[in-house]
């Protein structure tokens, strides 16, 4: 055993240890070297030493009025502690009651955003499905259109729509106009007025008229030529006139983002 | 019965208002939590003080002892030696030792000598006089783990350092009481109003 290796191993033991250890290979190190074994010696003195040191404190101890101090102390706590547990109960319920009102409250103020969010929601629904209010211009429908009421050519759509001039008499912009999708169908789709308050009645006074009006004729839908973000141009087969048997007649209507009808023009 | 109960059940039993396991855990434990106070300070009134105040601490916060981490002995020990530190810091810096502390100590008459007994007494007060001239932090681990006589783990618990810390102290602190008591062994003084100072 080296020095180090007697150093490591008695390292690990305490005083105690050390003063009672017989193991053969320590006490042959120490036999065999001076300095460990002049530092074992030392050990085992001081460890004696304590020995004495512990024997005269052992029965050392806190005089009674430390035992007395400290039981008066456990007994006051004890008696305090039962008020304190009272007040325990009488906070609790009052914290209870809040905690309670807060929880009432957060579940009604969900409900109430609930209620709020479907009351809105319907709402829109309704107004979607109620439709796009569009301006249409007054046109007069008694009379069908003829390749001789020529409007002012509109461009396509990119070009940007320009103000027609309607074959309306009056010209004014609020009217409605009924576009009908077969001519023995009278209940085509209707155009609101967007500025009109009456906007119900006129169209069914509009829809008695237009019914009554038997020259009337339903314009059939064909391919959109060209749209854009400002108006569309819709390509549409016209009736010829001429009868039945007649080749129909397509002219290109502009209808403008509003979905009033802009312009037309007679292709053929 | 109240003895066979361990200290973690005699602690939990007085915490919940049971009188007579806080006394019984009192008697128990006021023994080394006192013998330790006075070793560190040499004061028998210091030594009390902190005695009071360990069982007062533990009346107010022993719920808050965890059992996983060690012992209540352990436990019982940091809080002492946190009472002690307070105490030499405020005003007991120094510690008398002299021949009053004789009267307070029982004295060891190991048989009917009386030459024997009084180098007993000699060198016990050599011992601890050299004990108490040590550094606080060496001081704490020679009073744990070679007075009250701590394993090396309770002792870092009590302390709050690793197992390794109070190894190598111990190792230091014994080699520093080696020549001390060498020295107090050569000069041979007798122990008379010796005023010991407590280096911390």
């Amino acid at each position: 055993m080296t020095c180090r290796e007697f150093k490591k191993i008695t390292e690990a033991l305490t005083l105690w240890e050390l003063l009672r250890s017989q193991e053969g290979r320590l006490l042959g190190h120490a036999g065999a070297c001076s300095t460990c074994g002049a530092w074992l010696q030392q050990q085992r003195m001081l460890a004696a030493n304590m020995q004495t040191l512990q024997a005269r404190t052992a029965a050392s101890g806190a005089s009674p009025k430390v035992e007395q101090a400290v039981l008066q102390a456990f007994r006051q706590r004890s008696s305090q502690a039962r008020p304190w547990i009272v007040e325990d109960d009488r906070i609790a319920p009052v914290a209870w009651r809040l905690s309670r009102f807060f929880e009432v409250g957060a579940y009604a103020a969900i409900a109430a955003a609930i209620v709020v969010v479907l009351f809105l929601g319907v709402r829109l629904w309704q107004q979607r499905l109620a439709g796009v209010p569009v301006q249409s211009q007054n046109t007069n429908v008694s009379r069908p259109t003829s390749p001789s009421d020529r409007v002012q050519i509109a461009s396509s759509g990119s070009e940007g729509a320009q103000a027609p001039a309607t074959t309306a008499s009056d010209g004014s912009k609020s009217g409605t106009l009924m576009s009908q999708t077969s001519a023995s169908n009278n209940n085509g789709r209707r155009l609101w007025r967007k500025d009109s308050d009456d906007s119900e009645q006129l169209e069914s006074t509009e829809l008695a008229q237009a019914s009554a009006d038997a020259a009337y004729t339903p314009l059939m839908f064909c391919d959109p030529l060209s749209c854009s973000s400002d108006s569309q141009v819709v390509r549409m087969e016209l009736p010829s006139p001429a009868g039945p048997d007649s080749q129909p007649q397509v002219a290109d209507v502009v209808v403008g983002y509003d979905g009033v009808v802009r312009a037309v023009r007679m292709v053929n | 019965m109240l003895t066979e109960l361990s200290d973690e059940q005699l602690l939990t039993q007085s915490l919940a208002g049971d009188e007579d396991a806080f006394t019984a855990l009192y008697h128990r434990r006021q023994g080394m939590v006192y013998r330790f106070a006075l070793h560190m300070c040499g004061s028998t009134q210091i030594a009390e003080e902190v005695t009071q105040d360990v069982f007062l601490f533990l009346l107010q916060k022993g719920a808050g002892f965890d059992a996983d981490r060690g012992a209540l002995a352990a436990y019982l020990f940091g809080v002492a030696r946190n009472y002690i530190r307070r105490a030499l810091q405020r005003s007991y810096s120094e510690a008398l030792l002299h021949t009053s502390m004789e009267d307070e100590m029982p004295s060891l008459l190991v048989d009917n000598d009386p030459a024997h007994g009084i180098a007993q007494r000699q060198t016990s007060d050599a011992v601890w006089k050299a004990i108490l001239s040590l550094p606080a932090h060496y001081r704490e681990v020679v009073v744990l783990c070679d007075v009250q006589e701590l394993t090396y783990a309770d002792a870092a618990e009590a302390m709050g350092c690793a197992i390794g810390t109070i190894r190598s102290r111990l190792h230091r602190a014994h080699d520093m009481l080696a020549r001390k008591l060498q020295h107090s062994a050569a000069a041979a003084p007798k122990i008379s109003n010796v005023t010991a100072r407590c280096i911390s």
